[in-house]
């Protein structure tokens, strides 16, 4: 898939900026993953991850 | 040698003047939790809570009125506890009746860390003593085996991650994210029941804030300064566990405290107060604690501390695909 996307744009990257692109993507997803599942407060998250919140010990809830 | 006699006037006075202030702190306060301190955790059991007053003799006074206050842990320097709204906060602030020179009172604690109690003693001819203690409540194990597992899973997945993504071949990484979505309503108006000859009132709480909680009799003929022994006791209905409870204290037909409700759920306030030749007054109310989101200054550094985690791992797996490909 990298290679076919970089074929059809006309462009290559380096495999160092290649990881570089793709963790950040995949450290984007995690962090946004873990705020919705451990910060958000939309009530339906909270109350099923309540439990794990708590007994996480340093997540804060209420 | 005229310097010594100063000298000597000037001790001879001053304790004369301040020697008499030493000797009326002659009240010995005692403060102690059952089980002791090194075995309490947090939101486990509730902790019988005493304090002892004795007169210089060592023997119990036996009237007077201790005021308490109770405070919370203070905030951490970089981690909360799961309750950070609660952190440095009071968390209970009453008077109690000594009762051979005892207070008695069941408290749950919410959260870990240093609690302080601040006791002021008045005795009934008028001798006064102020003491402070502080004990530490740990933080449950189970919870930091939590931890500790959910941050090597974490650390893994971005070591699988940061394997997969080192190499010219590039594989898709399956993030699933299942999240069971159950509505749970908010309901529970408070209710009041029991007989018309106590009234039990509390203020709306918020967690955080510590909210009043009153109980009087009622005046079926207006004697409100009827003497009364009251039992008043705060269950977490979720949990089904005690928070806090006197047992029997002797009360001039009222009582009030304030108490921060530890977290936003449910409670049963039940009030049972008895008058000497009379039926017991029972009064009985559902709170619902308003709770209130943590501050982003709370969330932000267990967030950054997880994406760390993921982000060393990355990191571990990609030094780990690169030397195993290098050994080849």
């Amino acid at each position: 898939m990298e290679r076919s996307v970089a074929g059809r744009l006309g462009f290559a990257v380096s495999e160092r900026v290649s990881f570089l692109i793709k963790s950040g993507i995949f450290l984007s997803i995690c962090a946004a993953t873990m705020f919705v599942a451990l910060a958000a407060s939309y009530p339906a998250v909270h109350d099923t991850l309540h439990n794990v919140r708590h007994a996480l010990a340093i997540v804060p809830c209420h | 040698m005229s310097l010594r006699v100063l000298v000597s006037l000037f001790i001879f006075f001053f304790a004369l003047l301040f020697g008499s202030g030493v000797r009326a702190e002659e009240l010995n306060v005692y403060f102690k939790t059952t089980p002791r301190s090194q075995l309490l955790r947090p939101f486990v059991d509730p902790t019988d809570l005493s304090l002892l007053v004795t007169a210089a003799d060592g023997r119990p006074i036996k009237h007077g009125t201790v005021a308490i206050r109770l405070d919370a842990p203070s905030p951490g320097s970089f981690f909360s506890t799961d309750i950070p709204m609660i952190e440095g906060t009071l968390l209970n602030q009453m008077q109690l009746p000594l009762r051979e020179g005892r207070a008695n009172w069941k408290q749950l604690f919410p959260i870990r860390g240093e609690y302080r109690v601040s006791v002021d003693v008045i005795s009934a001819d008028g001798m006064k003593a102020s003491k402070a203690f502080a004990f530490t409540v740990r933080e449950n194990e189970k919870k930091w085996l939590a931890l500790g597992a959910f941050s090597s899973a974490l650390f893994v997945l971005g070591f699988i991650a940061g394997r997969v993504f080192t190499g010219t071949g590039v594989r898709a990484v399956p993030v699933v994210l299942t999240a069971a979505l159950l509505s749970a309503g908010i309901s529970g108006a408070p209710q009041t029941e029991g007989p018309p000859k106590g009234v039990l009132e509390i203020e709306p709480a918020i967690v955080g804030r510590p909210s009043a909680v009153r109980w009087k009799l009622a005046g079926d003929g207006g004697g409100g300064a009827r003497a009364a022994t009251l039992t008043l006791t705060i269950t977490h209905l979720e949990k089904q566990k005690v928070v806090f409870a006197v047992d029997r204290i002797a009360v001039p037909g009222e009582w009030s405290m304030q108490y921060n409700f530890p977290d936003g759920a449910e409670y049963r306030v039940v009030a049972a107060g008895y008058v000497a030749g009379q039926a017991p007054v029972r009064n009985e109310q559902v709170v619902t604690v308003t709770g209130v989101e943590p501050p982003a200054s709370a969330m932000m550094p267990v967030l950054a501390f997880f994406t760390a985690l993921v982000a060393a791992g990355l990191g571990a797996g990609r030094w780990s695909k690169r030397r195993s490909r290098t050994q080849r």
